[in-house]
């Protein structure tokens, strides 16, 4: 009955989020992220269901469920190339959250499920800013479920592979230079859609305290078919811009994760990790917008971003105290997929530092109350969306408290 | 608890996490910009949709300038303002002048050849108010300013590089000295001359605009004959410059050159959508049409089986067909060439129809545009070698402009040289619009900054309103 409750509870919140490069979330276990966001390589409950579903056999438990929240709050900075006026905003309080639960029917096999946030980007610039015409407001969400199973042969080798059915939802605003009495033109765009993709892993335990873990999620190509699409524009004009339907397709970019661990200290109290990030973000090379009923005004648009690949390197480590208290810390550059001359506005992106920690309070065996921070310095960055010819300089800070909880029984 | 420690944690990243970008570094470089004047014709004085109006003044391009200087130093900038938003223009008839208010895009039903309506409907320019009260209108051009003098703004819509030197010029007195409406209703005094109301201010900084109108008095009424010459805007330009720029205070400036015509969607846009060849003829047609020439003196003229130009009358008074290149110009009756046989012949006209060539007010031929198009060339000669000679910025209007054909983008914003459609020009496709109006400022900015080394910061375009569709 609890566990129902908590799930109800986590699903209940939205999520959408915007930092990290261009728009890829790295909150899903507090304990992971109290660690520096590292985890392929990491047992200890049901997230890695998420992290390397080969390492899911090797929680020892047969049942683990692990859940929480994170808010995320963020202030982003825009010095317009030649213009006096600063523009910032405050992102709302964002919450991406996550809930995993394994079972183990037998020692060596375990079946789970995970829930979580992966990808997403909220932020709202205000309807009258120097960018309007470019963004105004976009909040976009992916939820991912993934079935996983996964199965270990002795306690050297796991290996595991989850499904993942991506479920996201797009909704942005923007200003059209057509002006009527009563100012901007306008265009929102709403729509959700839903695909799937995989999740696979492979653990090895070579020796006693060391764990390699590798892990590749796929790209999952969130096409949206048939939006909506409303202008509003003077009435003079409303025959170019008919209320359409649009499709637009964001790539949710494949991961290719390195992990490696090792346990050491009496009774493995000390944990250091490491974790390589490789992000095939090159699959975001163009944002387009193929309107359904096309006019002079109204046509198939195609933004280019052309995103790189970036390695994102990771660090972590834990300290158990005791039987109640544990204690992580940890840290990443994560740098930014986006060229200098095709940064923009819906997604600010800058290089990253982040810097975690993290606790753990154990009151009765097999119930840990999970606690982590994350503060995200962004590193300033100039640049210009040449497309719009849009310049200036970016910066932004990113500060996330969570709460969660592990039950392993 | 937690609740606690969240809240804490909170308030300690807003208090102190919060990461500063260096603003933008303005800077006069040492320039004085405390009292900025500016000198020039309509384009100057934010003269807009064919009439001067008090948000167009408002928008002007000085005063956007203005404004912007107030980051480095600048003071306060005072416009000679109407106290009208519908606007006042005027053009001469028989015995006096009739007014008119400003343009608008408005949605005007279509008619066919016989008046009826076609249920469609198109969006034309036209004036706010029809058949105003011409008292009314005359009374608000005539009327002081708003706002008290001396006017930082001397830009007088109709000004020449001659007329700014003219005493008198705002004595509105009919005793046959020329005068100027737009001057009257601000001029310190009877006697006054616009470049002498600008160098009694003093101004430390000064920007002059002019020579545009020297060539579009004469081109927007389809004629060559009406330009400035050469040698008087040679001779009054480097004076001007030199009176404004060893006035009392010495001030330091910047000058801008006179763009193309073709450049400016008054002579673009009806030849863009209606060829100089548009006439279809069959047999019969071509055949009757050629008779009918002849009859009426010009068997120079072949009409053929297809394609013909239209007819117009050339500068001189003879006929010729078009050519291709020739401007048809924006104030053409395109209804007359749709119903009336307007560059072909009047069906209508009895007993026999009648050759109806396009009078040669609604054209630029290509020997006109070459006369006009040497023209500017020499004022921005001069223009640029008295930049040289006094030491001033320059700004390139005329280059600025041509980038402008092939469109160019700022802050996600398109603009080209077309009319209405392109964003930079208001609804008489002469003078800019708004936002025209604050890209113009920003590359005078520009120009400043690189000549100066100030960093003055530029206007955000996106402010500034653009063509009002309804």
């Amino acid at each position: 009955m609890r566990r129902i409750t908590i799930l109800l509870l986590f699903i209940g919140i939205t999520a959408s989020t915007s930092f990290g490069g261009g728009y890829q979330v790295g909150l899903h276990s507090m304990r992971n992220i109290g660690m520096g966001l590292i985890g392929t390589s990491l047992t200890y409950d049901a997230s890695s269901l998420f992290y390397n579903p080969g390492g899911a056999a090797f929680v020892k438990e047969t049942w683990s469920f692990s859940g929480g929240v994170s808010f995320l709050m963020a202030r982003t900075t825009f010095q317009p190339k030649d213009v006096m006026e600063q523009f910032k905003f405050e992102h709302k309080i964002n919450t991406p959250l996550y809930f995993y639960a394994a079972f183990k029917p037998t020692k060596n096999l375990s079946v789970g499920l995970a829930v979580n946030t992966p990808y997403g980007n909220g932020l709202s610039w205000g309807k009258e800013w120097i960018g309007k015409y470019l963004i105004q407001d976009i909040t976009f969400r992916a939820f991912t479920f993934q079935p996983t199973v996964s199965y270990k042969f002795k306690d050297i080798i796991g290996i595991g592979v989850g499904l993942i059915y991506s479920y996201g939802s797009v909704d942005l605003n923007k200003a059209i230079p057509l002006q009527g009495s009563t100012g901007d033109g306008t265009l929102n765009i709403q729509g959700s859609t839903g695909n799937f993709g995989f999740n696979a892993g492979i653990m090895v335990k070579p020796v006693k305290g060391l764990s390699l873990g590798i892990d590749y999620r796929s790209k999952i190509e969130m096409k949206v078919k048939g939006a909506d699409a409303t202008f509003t524009v003077p009435t003079s004009l409303s025959a170019q811009f008919p209320n359409n339907k649009v499709d637009v397709m964001l790539p949710l970019p494949a991961n290719l994760d390195f992990g490696a661990s090792y346990e050491f200290g009496k009774n493995n109290q000390w944990m250091i990790g490491l974790n390589l990030c490789y992000v095939f973000w090159n699959t975001y090379d163009s944002l387009v917008f193929d309107f359904e009923t096309k006019t002079s005004a109204v046509n198939r648009t195609a933004n280019p971003t052309l995103y790189e690949n970036k390695l994102i390197p990771r660090i972590g480590a834990q300290y158990r105290m005791n039987d109640l208290l544990t204690f992580r810390i940890g840290g990443y550059y994560d740098p930014s997929p986006v060229k200098d001359d095709y940064l923009n506005p819906q997604t600010p992106s800058v290089d990253q530092i982040g810097l975690t920690c993290g606790l753990s309070v154990q009151p009765v065996k097999g119930l840990s109350i999970d606690a982590a921070f994350l503060y995200i310095m962004g590193l300033e960055r100039s640049g210009t969306y040449s497309p719009d010819n849009f310049a200036g300089t970016y910066s932004n800070a990113v500060f996330t408290p969570g709460i969660g909880l592990t039950y392993n029984f | 608890m937690k609740k606690l420690l969240f809240i804490i944690l909170s308030v300690a990243f807003l208090a102190g996490c919060d990461k500063k970008i260096d603003e933008y570094p303005a800077s006069s470089n040492g320039v004085d910009f405390s009292n900025y004047v500016a000198v020039g014709n309509s384009l100057t004085s934010g003269h807009s949709d064919n009439a001067l109006y008090l948000s167009g003044q408002q928008n002007s391009y000085p005063n956007i300038l203005a404004s912007q200087f107030q980051t480095v130093g600048g003071g306060a900038f005072r416009q000679p303002l109407i106290g009208t938003e519908n606007g006042v223009g005027f053009t001469p008839i028989p015995g006096g002048l009739y007014y008119y208010t400003k343009l608008a895009l408005k949605i005007v039903p279509d008619k066919d050849c016989q008046g009826n309506p076609t249920g469609t409907a198109s969006l034309k320019p036209a004036v706010v108010v029809d058949n105003p009260d011409q008292n009314t209108l005359k009374q608000q051009l005539f009327s002081p300013p708003t706002v008290a003098g001396p006017y930082n703004n001397m830009g007088v819509t109709g000004a020449t590089v001659q007329s700014i030197f003219y005493n008198r010029l705002g004595d509105p007195t009919p005793d046959g000295h020329p005068f100027n409406p737009y001057y009257v209703r601000f001029a310190s005094s009877v006697n006054a001359s616009i470049l002498q109301d600008a160098i009694t201010q003093q101004p430390t900084f000064f920007s002059m605009w002019i020579g545009n109108f020297d060539i579009l008095q004469s081109a927007v009424a389809g004629t060559d004959q009406l330009l400035t010459p050469a040698d008087t805007f040679a001779k009054y330009y480097p004076l001007a410059v030199g009176a404004l720029a060893t006035s009392a205070k010495k001030p330091k400036g910047v000058l801008a050159n006179v763009p193309d015509i073709t450049s400016i969607p008054y002579f673009t846009t009806i030849s863009a959508s209606l060829p100089y060849n548009s006439v279809i003829l069959d047999s019969a047609q071509a055949a009757g049409l050629n008779i009918l020439y002849t009859m009426y003196g010009h068997p120079d003229i072949h009409w053929q089986v297809g394609q013909n130009p239209f007819v117009y009358v050339k500068g001189d008074g003879s006929w010729a067909q078009m050519k291709p290149g020739d401007l048809l110009l924006l104030t053409i009756p395109t209804d007359s060439i749709k119903c009336k046989g307007m560059g072909v012949a009047d069906p209508t006209a009895v007993p026999l129809p009648k050759p109806y060539p396009i009078a040669g007010k609604y054209i630029l031929d290509t020997e006109e545009q070459q006369v006009i198009q040497a023209r500017i060339a020499a004022y921005n000669a001069v223009i640029a070698n008295v930049a040289g000679t006094f030491n001033l910025a320059l700004v390139d209007m005329n280059g600025y402009l041509k980038l402008f054909k092939t469109g160019m983008v700022f802050d996600g914003v398109k603009f080209t040289t077309n009319f209405i459609t392109g964003g930079l020009f208001s609804t008489d496709g002469v003078h800019l619009n708004p936002r025209g109006n604050a890209l113009t400022a920003n590359y005078f900015i520009q120009a400043i900054n690189a000549k100066y080394g100030c960093s003055i910061p530029q206007a955000d375009i996106t402010k500034f309103k653009g063509v009002i569709f309804p």
